[in-house]
């Protein structure tokens, strides 16, 4: 649907995106991870013709669109990191403003306000003031507004950052529910767990892309053994004491209750970790994330 | 073992409006320990700290930091904590030094000091970086020039509002390793985070929700107690427990 050929974009010395190349399959779920500044959203940007490329080219359908980005515009919803709704109107108030400047036309209006929604849970809130909502509600309302043009493809830029775990969830939920209609879904954030739900997975570190492909292809082709060991007492003085070991040092983390080993070479020295238990796992995205973020600073 | 506790909540509450943001909630904290403040959004776990740190006025209750009333004896209590808040509020066009000259300066330290600390963060991160403005410069760097800020006085007690949020799994270790040191030190911590994995590294846990405590404990007990192997799934059941009584 979207293809993206050697991105460049640089602000004085700083390369905020990279000769970035990607291909967003139609009605997919493509996931851009990576940390604040890492370039997700100036790549969104670029996109939508918000930022001036420096370099590269974007082709929709096959077809460059040259300067022309209301080719892409036209048919696309964006929710920035920071969007605006406004606070003392009502969710429904937003709903018609967004409706007026989108121009979705009055015979349709009420009930496709009604059906998205109900589709994003707020139906209930419908006479709340914006300014009163929780952060994830605020998040589900943003959503819905975007969702007013029936856009093809929907970006999103960290629509969860500093949102708590459930509403997360939820709001990922309603993303899936979103592509399963046929929307082509840009996602940027900087939450592995989340991350999990794409179809395609972007690892995206200085600009460039470090690791991409498939949750399943990254999963199969992750090139190390991945230990999971519970440390007998704490976990920071386990670690202090794991690191002293110049050959396992850069292959150690902590996780929640356990330190993580991932063992690259034929050598390994799991034997040499003292613990109360050890048990070999599969790896998650976060993992993944570390292991190739890794050995790009290693490079 | 005895604790100490340093500071004491007790029946807090805030009201906006007709609203309680925090509703009489009472817990201590204890002297060198990492205590984790879980909560959705909206909870009340900003408002809790803003009222403990003298940021925000109390609507009824009291708080004592080090036996030190926080109502009335605030400036006192201020010279001995250190708060980051939320997306940490470095200067974004000034440098990272200009920062630390300014919050130094903030804090009512004298030039020399201030110049002592400049000198010491060079130590962690290289000159030129430094030289740069924070809009400039890498998160995970940001990050640690925040934490700086805030430990400039040499805070006894350390309250950090989501310091991972936005931040990669590599550098959000790293912190934790930060905040562990600093625990060596001495140091009471309060962190809050939305970053569940990170709770587990607390010796202890509050979670909030609609203003009121609805767990507290040590980690592995309290998922002993419930059953339960993950943090994530313990918030969840502690979440909708709450919300269906």
């Amino acid at each position: 649907m979207l293809e993206l050929d050697g991105l460049c974009k640089s602000y004085d010395s700083i390369k905020a995106v990279d000769n970035i190349s990607l291909s967003i399959a139609p009605e997919s779920l493509t996931v851009l991870a990576g940390a604040d500044g890492a370039g997700k959203s100036t790549l969104l940007k670029i996109i939508l013709g918000l930022v001036k490329k420096d370099r590269g080219k974007i082709y929709l359908d096959q077809k460059p669109i040259g300067s022309d980005f209301s080719k892409i515009t036209s048919i696309t919803g964006y929710m920035p990191e920071r969007f605006s709704l406004y606070t003392d109107l009502s969710v429904e108030e937003n709903m018609n403003f967004f409706s007026d400047i989108q121009e979705v036309p009055r015979r349709r209006r009420e009930d496709l306000k009604q059906r998205l929604l109900e589709k994003t849970g707020m139906l209930p809130f419908k006479k709340r003031r914006a300014g009163a909502l929780s952060g994830g509600m605020k998040q589900k309302l943003a959503l819905s507004t975007i969702l007013l043009s029936s856009p093809d493809i929907i970006i999103l830029d960290e629509p969860t950052t500093g949102v708590d775990p459930l509403s997360r969830i939820e709001f990922f939920n309603i993303i899936e529910e979103l592509k399963e209609e046929g929307k082509t879904i840009i996602v940027s954030t900087p939450y592995l767990d989340e991350a999990e739900k794409g179809d395609d997975i972007v690892f995206i570190k200085n600009g460039k892309i470090i690791k991409q492909g498939s949750i399943q292809s990254l999963k199969e082709n992750f090139p190390a053994r991945l230990f999971r060991i519970l440390p007998e007492g704490n976990i920071f003085k386990a670690i202090e004491s794991i690191r002293a070991d110049d050959e396992i040092t850069d292959n150690v983390y902590i996780r929640g209750r356990y330190i993580k080993y991932m063992q690259s070479g034929t050598a390994g020295f799991i034997d040499r970790i003292p613990a109360k238990e050890v048990k070999k796992v599969s790896p998650t995205l976060e993992d993944i994330y570390l292991y190739y973020e890794r050995n790009i600073n290693a490079v | 073992m005895q604790f100490e506790d340093i500071i004491r909540v007790n029946e807090l509450t805030k009201k906006f409006g007709a609203f309680y943001a925090v509703n009489r909630i009472s817990f201590n904290i204890r002297r060198g320990e990492i205590l984790g403040f879980l909560g959705p959004n909206g909870a009340g776990k900003t408002t809790t700290i803003k009222m403990i740190t003298g940021l925000l006025r109390i609507t009824s209750g009291n708080v004592f930091v080090k036996g030190l009333n926080v109502k009335k004896q605030i400036k006192q209590i201020k010279a001995f904590t250190g708060y980051m808040s939320q997306k940490f509020s470095l200067y974004p066009l000034l440098t990272s030094l200009e920062n630390i000259e300014f919050f130094g300066g903030i804090s009512g330290l004298p030039r020399k000091e201030i110049k002592k600390f400049q000198q010491q963060i060079t130590d962690m991160i290289p000159v030129k970086i430094l030289k740069q403005k924070i809009m400039d410069i890498p998160p995970g760097i940001k990050q640690q020039v925040a934490l700086f800020t805030c430990l400039m006085p040499d805070p006894d007690i350390i309250f950090l509002d989501e310091p991972t949020s936005g931040v990669d799994p590599k550098n959000r270790r790293d912190f934790w390793m930060q905040i562990y040191k600093l625990k060596k030190a001495g140091k009471t911590i309060l962190v809050t985070t939305h970053n569940l994995d990170e709770a587990e590294y607390a010796d202890r846990i509050i979670i909030i929700h609609n203003g009121k405590i609805i767990r507290q404990g040590e980690p592995s007990t309290l998922l002993k107690n419930e059953n339960m192997d993950s943090m994530e799934d313990l918030f969840k059941k502690a979440v909708t427990d709450h919300e269906t009584n």
